[in-house]
């Protein structure tokens, strides 16, 4: 790695401190748009409780000065503490680390389909530009695109589950979770297809790959139009530059100026997307987590943002915010490798 | 190349083959999930609380069954805690109730008769055990109780968790129900200022150890049968004092015991101090609980291994789950009853009442500067804040609702008009009481009244809020509205849909003019309904700023009697005042249903348990 590398990406992880600081600041300020009433309401889930809400406004300090609540939770942030989430009625970290898993099982298997299903259909759809293909990959893309996911997946459901009993919903079946959670197996990151093979535990993994089909078809069905559109459009733009013409001219085969040539370049933004896709897979997709039940960090955002569980939404932009900046310094990093003419520093 | 090409191409027409075959076969399948079923086969079943559930009509094909050793509940709910003494939803309650025990339990189906537990008998005042007009009351404990912590249940023990949650006393939870009848009062901090305002000499005393005995002194004179159902639910559960000082709860003592007073987060947040029929194997927050036989029981190990307990959301996933056999016993809404009537395999349970009460509250003095009462006086634009304070505005209110609307539409028939505000199914509850029915000849006669004529001349403005989701809260408010609108074209409602949060601000602050909502019974007395229906200082009845002082008089009159037939006279006498001054108009006593995979046995029905006691279950076809 050379020192210009290595300088540019200490200075990138030193702007993640203010940047993440100012991310909390702006997600404290909107939640404090509500009333502390509302914000008591988290703690008030039947109406036979509700009669102790100044209590609990007096007791949380929701009617504190915001610059003083938000000094107690950047205090027990800098201790390592994320705060109580009252949604999930557990620790934030705790939540975060227990739900990362599930999300990431299913990014790891659905963006790499995502990306290579999108980078070929589109390097197709501009190679056979006008033709059939082309038209056809497009409409099917934008319609796998338009398709509201809870439809997708709750279809999916219905015919694999539902009608043939295959494909159940959830991580795993009740006699591999009771296995899982056994001492005879040891769990090393969460990731059941990971810590299966770990394990040499094959029917545990194939179990896991079992209940990951639908969620991940439905995720790649949904996103590969995202990659496809681009890849094509960038495909085209090399494809009519002065280069590729060069290169035909001097007579290289079509596969050569095609794969070598055109096609490395008109990757460039596709990695830009790739990594956004990759960090926004990481950060939840709440809607295939909840159809599928597949609880990860998604469904817990959600779930806590739509209660006003300020704790929990302030851990989880903390979390997504780390993610989306690691995403963008790797492309950034990739780029200098894909295109030489790229310098970082 | 042109190999590659080719490849390309139908690898690519494939695709796209596959992809519209899918969509098209996918709009047909959501086409045939949306629409209603069409099999005749009925498999349902009706009981009575206090008969068992009978065997279906027809089960033409008797399936595998699934997880033989393990029942499967889907559910909405996750509990908050299984901390007995901060726990009170019923997620965490049905957690709780099959982990821990309590000294006396209901019997099967009876909300008043009791069966011993930690306790080896159930105290009475023939077997001596109750004394002093029923001021003391002693608990002989069951010997050689194990706990799932390796322990034995003690006096100590029993001790330990009264007090315990009595320290703990959080914003919020349940454990006013045990202070009122031991200490004499409702909190341990005073309301305004948050001061504790008892003594641990005061906690202390309350409940003592005399040899093998539990002895509890009560602070004021209280109900019996009350005072046992309170002891019967899992605010009373009794906790390993071992295990419980060990994972951080208040050590037991005198010193900082205010320390423990109130804390911001459980004490026993995931742990199982508990000697009940399970044991906790694990909590997946957002997930599902697990619960794991304890074989060591002392009533003998219950029939099933596991008992899990999953967090499904979606309505279309648990019902796959239950069509397929993966989930025993499920949630099902309303909304979705008919998706599976007839359906193979499904036993369903209908009828069953439910001890919870919706009622429509009147706000007598609503904040001024509300944004929900237009102009904020009598002129056609709005309402003044003192406009339900007119008893015949209120009569009026009451008379035009339509009462067999509300059921068909909100509730599918399955519910019913109640006096109020004490359910069917509680004692004293006055089946003769006169209620208020349907009748627009009445509400516009009221109407003319109000204000010497000036509403009927003048007309008025108000917004109707309901929290969203809320389908049966919405239908009431609608029906409210059309049946005013149409006696006078100068009457005016809007009506408002807006988060729980925003409902609940704005209820608390008195903005709301009237305000529709529901008490689910903590213990099964009419005290737990009128105090907060009809008392100045009731949980609705303070924000709607009613106060009646000969009401308030009967209902302390009420907790604090003894002689049954007294108490009748006093709740008969509250019921009719209710009905006479009407504060709010109860709207429906709804009938709930259970739904079980017909392999499901043993199950029975009590309305004020939190869930599902698993320990009477199995599974198996008879």
């Amino acid at each position: 790695m050379s020192s210009n590398l290595r300088t540019y990406i200490a200075r990138r992880l030193i702007l993640l401190v203010p940047t993440l600081i100012g991310m909390t600041v702006l997600v404290f300020a909107i939640t404090q748009l509500f009333d502390p009433i509302e914000r008591a309401a988290l703690y008030i889930t039947e109406p036979r409780q509700a009669r102790f809400v100044k209590e609990i406004i007096a007791k949380y300090g929701l009617d504190r000065p915001v610059y003083i609540q938000y000094f107690n939770w950047i205090t027990q942030v800098i201790q390592g503490n994320l705060g109580w989430s009252q949604s999930l009625h557990m620790k934030v970290l705790d939540a975060l680390v227990t739900r990362f898993p599930a999300t990431a099982e299913l990014a790891i298997y659905s963006t790499p389909l995502i990306i290579l299903f999108g980078i070929y259909l589109g390097k197709l759809s501009a190679i056979k530009r006008n033709t059939v293909i082309d038209h056809a990959s497009r409409v099917v893309a934008i319609i796998g695109w338009s398709l509201p996911s809870f439809w997708l997946g709750i279809v999916l459901l219905a015919i694999f589950y539902g009608g043939m009993g295959v494909f159940p919903p959830g991580r795993l079946s009740e006699w591999a979770e009771a296995l899982v959670r056994s001492g005879e197996f040891k769990l090393y990151t969460g990731l059941y297809t990971i810590d299966a093979l770990i394990n040499l535990n094959f029917s545990v993994f194939l179990d896991a790959i079992y209940h990951l089909v639908l969620p991940v078809i439905t995720l790649t069905t949904i996103n590969v139009a995202l990659i496809m559109r681009v890849m094509r459009s960038s495909m085209l733009e090399q494809l009519n530059k002065m280069y590729i013409t060069a290169a035909r001219a001097r007579g290289l085969d079509e596969k050569t100026v095609i794969d070598r040539h055109a096609t490395r370049n008109a990757l460039i933004p596709v990695i830009t997307l790739s990594g956004l896709l990759a960090a926004g897979m990481l950060s939840g997709v709440v809607i295939t987590e909840t159809v599928f039940e597949f609880k990860g960090v998604g469904y817990f955002a959600a779930h806590a943002a739509t209660q006003l569980d300020i704790p929990a939404v302030l851990g989880f932009a903390l979390f997504a915010g780390i993610l989306f900046i690691l995403a963008n310094l790797i492309v950034d990093i990739l780029y200098a490798y894909i295109d030489p003419r790229i310098r970082l520093g | 190349m042109k190999k590659i090409k080719a490849v390309s191409k139908v690898a690519a027409i494939l695709i796209v083959a596959i992809l519209i075959a899918a969509i098209g076969i996918s709009v047909g399948v959501y086409i045939s999930l949306t629409a209603q079923p069409t099999t005749t086969t009925v498999i349902t079943t009706i009981i009575t609380t206090t008969a068992p559930p009978t065997t279906p009509i027809t089960t033409p094909v008797r399936p595998p069954i699934k997880n033989p050793d393990t029942i499967i509940e889907a559910t909405i709910g996750e509990p908050e805690t299984l901390d007995p003494a901060w726990a009170y939803d019923t997620a965490s309650g049905e957690v709780i109730f099959n982990i821990y025990e309590t000294l006396i339990f209901f019997n099967r189906e009876k909300v008043d008769e009791f069966i011993p537990m930690i306790a080896e008998k159930v105290p009475t005042v023939e077997n001596g055990l109750i004394k002093d007009d029923g001021m003391t009351i002693i608990f002989p404990i069951r010997k050689g109780i194990k706990t799932h912590a390796g322990g034995e249940i003690t006096p100590e023990d029993v001790e330990y968790s009264f007090e315990r949650a009595m320290v703990q006393d959080r914003d919020g939870g349940p454990v006013w129900m045990l202070l009122e009848p031991l200490l004499g009062v409702e909190s341990t901090r005073d309301p305004e200022t948050g001061e504790i305002i008892v003594t641990f000499e005061q906690i202390d005393r309350a409940v003592e150890v005399e040899g093998n005995n539990v002895v509890f002194h009560l602070a004021r004179p209280y109900p019996i049968t009350t005072f046992f159902q309170i002891l019967s639910q899992t605010w009373a559960s009794i906790v390993d004092k071992e295990c419980a000082i060990q994972n951080g709860a208040w050590p037991g003592t005198e010193e900082d015991w205010q320390d423990y007073n109130n804390p911001e987060t459980p004490e026993l947040q995931e742990v199982d101090c508990g000697s009940g029929p399970f044991k906790l194997e694990r909590w997946e927050h957002g997930k599902e609980v697990s619960l794991v036989r304890f074989d060591d029981y002392w009533r003998g190990p219950a029939k099933i291994a596991r008992a899990v307990i999953k967090k499904v959301d979606e309505w279309s996933t648990r019902k796959l789950m239950f069509l397929q056999g993966d989930a025993d016993i499920v949630y099902v809404p309303r909304a979705n009853i008919k998706e599976l009537e007839g359906a193979e395999g499904i036993r369903v349970i209908k009828d069953l009442p439910v001890l919870a009460l919706d009622a429509v509250f009147f706000t007598l003095s609503i904040d001024p500067n509300s944004p929900y009462i237009g102009s904020g006086k009598l002129d056609g634009k709005g309402i003044p804040p003192d406009f339900f304070a007119d008893i015949n505005v209120r009569k009026a209110f009451a008379y035009a609702f339509d009462w067999n609307t509300f059921i068909e539409q909100a509730w599918l028939g399955e519910a019913k008009q109640v006096p109020g505000p004490i359910p069917e199914g509680l004692p004293f509850y006055n089946p003769d009481q006169p209620m208020y029915k349907f009748d627009l000849a009445k509400a516009e006669e009221y109407f003319k009244k109000a204000y010497n004529g000036e509403v009927w001349e003048k007309g008025f403005y108000l917004e109707i809020l309901y929290n969203v989701g809320n389908v049966p809260r919405k239908t009431a408010a609608e029906i409210l509205k059309e049946n005013i609108e149409k006696l006078n074209p100068k009457f005016k409602i809007y009506i408002r849909g807006v988060e729980w949060p925003t409902y609940l601000r704005a209820m608390v602050r008195g903005q709301l003019p009237l305000f529709i909502i529901g008490w689910l019974a903590d213990y099964p007395d009419p005290h737990n309904f009128v105090h907060p229906f009809m008392h100045s200082h009731g949980a609705f009845s303070a924000w709607q700023g009613y106060s009646n002082p000969h009401v308030d008089e009967l209902i302390e009159r009420g907790i604090s009697e003894t002689d049954p037939a007294k108490r009748k006279e006093i709740y008969y006498e509250l019921q009719r005042l209710y009905y006479e001054d009407v504060p709010s108009f109860a709207l429906v006593q709804n009938l709930g249903r259970h739904w079980e995979r017909d392999w499901v046995q043993g199950w029975y029905y009590n309305p004020i348990h939190p869930g599902i006691y698993f320990y009477d279950l199995s599974k198996g076809y008879t």
